[in-house]
């Protein structure tokens, strides 16, 4: 493996056992991701895609059935002491123990790993000051707020100076506040540490701000990577969004089907209110056609706009399911 | 995107030059635990009270047990207290698994499972509280026992063995329960096996009447008991004239259970994680 790699997996497959006669669940079928060390990767993806099983392999916890895969430079499954000691891992749940205070997590953390008293309690006031939480620090953590708990996730992971950091959603459930005070942090950590950090989330706003590359995941395989800006530039042209009242989709998808240079034509219906999202290689061309469009089939809209393709779109593209089926229909109907 | 090289002498060194030692990460683990417990007084107060009430219960429910004439005219309170001292450690035991339980579901486990800690230290540590704890509970119940009018003739050596033969059934019963929770990972199923275990292991023992007052098939049952194998160790230990044969026996019985059961809650922390 090429050293500068932090993260180098190949064909990771896992499958779970459906149970009840189900067939088995495969989380992993063929999964890749290679990870410059240094270098901030997102794993955007839907739920269940497999992001958070990625992450399990890479971090040691679960075992792949098939493929390989190096974290700092040791093979998971046979050097996995090596690999453990080289990482931090925040899971999507919580790792803090509610019942002792931060301060007590971090200092129990530093000593399992073989810090001495001393520099257990040195480390531990040194995350709690970096990580502002002040005067939360010596209380318990069952009190504290959610954003402030994820902090000392976050915290706990970064506990034995690792060379890998694996955050899974690390921002899930914060305000705005709270979560654009754990991207200062995590953008400090990849560049102040030059710590690489494998990130997984639903909001791409956050893999387009962190992320120096994404891969897009879908049913247990990366679709897409590379970094924001090569994946937008992938999409062409713009991107047209009409906010639909009491859609049918249908109707809607034929009279999309209708106007000349609209592609990739999808319908999301979300309750009464819905959305058509196209792409076209000039947006202002196409917008009084297809209003025009859209009133001879009777469709009621709300507002339309263009817009530059955003990782939204890219993610829409390659793992919204709804988008690739309706791609299917419309192309079809449009022949 | 950079590309900077993964050169080991310049990688951010770890805090720690080694990993801790199996007894340091024991002593954490276990550090952790009774923190844990002294921050849940309800859990510390109950498991004192319990046996309190049982031997005032017991004691008194119980006590013309002492008259009949299979019991040989011996003071049924001193009869009782080695019985309740071993209750005590298989009901408090029965718990053990809890806390694994808690771990999982709120990731704790993850999070320690992919540290450098070895699996069997996440299991010792635990069990070293919760022996700690039997032994208090055994100390409390002796000498509660006492002040009700119990008298020990075996002295502080046949209360030492007593306590130390306890400690064999709660290590044995705990790491049971630790296994339990492991591998069903549900509160429900633990509390369920454990009521289904304990429940009859106390009747079908020892522990509170003497063999010769139960009927034999119960009698007969009772001889293969952990809970009996204890009790009888403790009884004799703490009588007049001991019979080292029967405390030698017993112990190595339990001992070897024991050994058996901590083996299978280690090997049920693996399975937990091929579960991942
Ligand atoms: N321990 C497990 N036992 C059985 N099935 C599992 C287990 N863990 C994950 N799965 C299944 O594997 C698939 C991938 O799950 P995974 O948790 O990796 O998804 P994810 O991308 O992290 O989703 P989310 O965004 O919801 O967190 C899902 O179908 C899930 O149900
Ligand atoms: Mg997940």
């Amino acid at each position: 493996m090429p050293l500068d790699l932090a993260v180098d997996a190949h064909g990771l497959v896992k499958t779970y056992p459906g149970g009840r006669g189900q067939p088995d669940v495969r989380a992993l079928d063929g999964l890749d991701l290679a990870v410059p060390a240094g270098t901030v990767h997102g794993l955007l993806g839907p739920n269940g895609a497999g992001k958070s099983t990625t992450t399990k392999v890479l971090t040691t916890l679960a075992r792949a059935a098939e493929g390989t895969a190096r974290v700092a430079g040791f093979d998971v499954a046979r050097d996995a002491a090596a690999v453990r000691r080289r990482i931090g891992y925040v899971s999507q749940g919580t790792g803090a123990d509610g019942l002792l205070t931060p301060r007590e997590n971090l200092a129990m953390a530093a000593r399992l790993r073989g810090a001495s008293r001393a520099d257990a309690t040195a480390r531990a006031r040194e995350l709690v000051d970096r990580f502002g939480l002040g005067e939360a620090a010596d209380r318990r953590t069952t009190c504290l707020s959610g954003g402030t708990r994820r902090k000392l996730d976050v915290a706990l992971g970064l506990v034995d100076r690792p060379q890998v950091l694996f955050l899974d959603e690390p921002t899930t459930g914060l305000d705005p506040e709270a979560r654009a005070s754990m991207w200062a942090e995590i953008r400090r950590l990849a560049g102040e540490d030059a710590l690489t950090v494998v990130l997984t989330t639903h909001y791409l706003e956050e893999a387009d701000r962190l992320a120096d590359a994404v891969s897009i995941v879908d049913q247990g395989r990366v679709v897409v990577a590379g970094s924001p800006d090569e994946l937008k530039s992938t999409l062409a042209g713009d991107t047209l969004t009409v906010e639909l009242v009491e859609p049918d989709a249908d109707a809607v998808r034929s009279a999309a089907a209708r106007v000349a240079g609209l592609d990739d034509a999808v319908v999301h219906v979300e309750g009464p209110t819905g959305r058509l999202v196209a792409r076209t290689p000039d947006g202002s061309a196409v917008v009084a056609a297809v209003i025009a469009a859209l009133r001879d089939a009777g469709v009621r809209h709300g507002a339309v706009a263009v817009s530059r393709p955003t990782l939204d779109d890219v993610y829409l593209r390659h793992a919204g399911r709804s988008w690739t089926a309706a791609d299917a229909t419309s192309k079809e109907a449009a022949r | 995107m950079s590309t900077a090289t993964l050169d080991r002498t310049t990688a951010p060194a770890p805090t720690t030059a080694r990993d801790a030692s199996w007894p340091a990460q024991v002593a954490h683990v276990s550090w952790r635990w009774f923190v844990n417990l002294l921050r849940q007084p309800w859990g510390l107060g109950v498991a004192i009270v319990q046996p309190v009430i049982w031997i005032v219960l017991f004691g008194n429910v119980f006590s013309a047990v002492g008259d009949l004439p299979g019991f040989g005219g011996a003071d049924y309170l001193t009869f009782l207290v080695p019985g309740i001292v071993m209750m005590t450690v298989l009901y408090s035991g029965a718990w053990a698994g809890t806390g694994f339980i808690d771990d999982i579901r709120s990731g704790v486990m993850d999070r320690l499972l992919s540290s450098p800690v070895h699996r069997s230290a996440l299991v010792t540590g635990q069990l070293v509280q919760q022996l700690a704890v039997s032994l208090v509970q055994g100390v409390c119940v002796i000498g509660i026992g006492w002040l009700a009018g119990a008298r020990y003739d075996g002295g502080l050596v046949g209360m030492a063995v007593a306590l130390g033969v306890s400690l064999l059934l709660a290590a044995a019963f705990c790491s049971l329960s630790a296994a339990v929770a492991l591998l069903a990972r549900d509160q429900t199923a633990l509390i369920g096996i454990s009521t289904i275990i304990v429940l009859p292991a106390t009747f079908v023992s020892t522990a509170l009447m003497p063999p010769a007052l139960l009927p034999s098939w119960v009698e007969t049952a009772a001889r293969y008991n952990p809970l009996t194998w204890a009790t009888e160790a403790a009884r004799t230990a703490m009588s007049t004239d001991v019979d080292w044969g029967l405390v030698g026996t017993r112990s190595l019985w339990l001992a070897v259970l024991a050994a058996l059961v901590a083996w299978w809650s280690v090997h049920a922390m693996h399975a937990y994680q091929r579960s991942l």
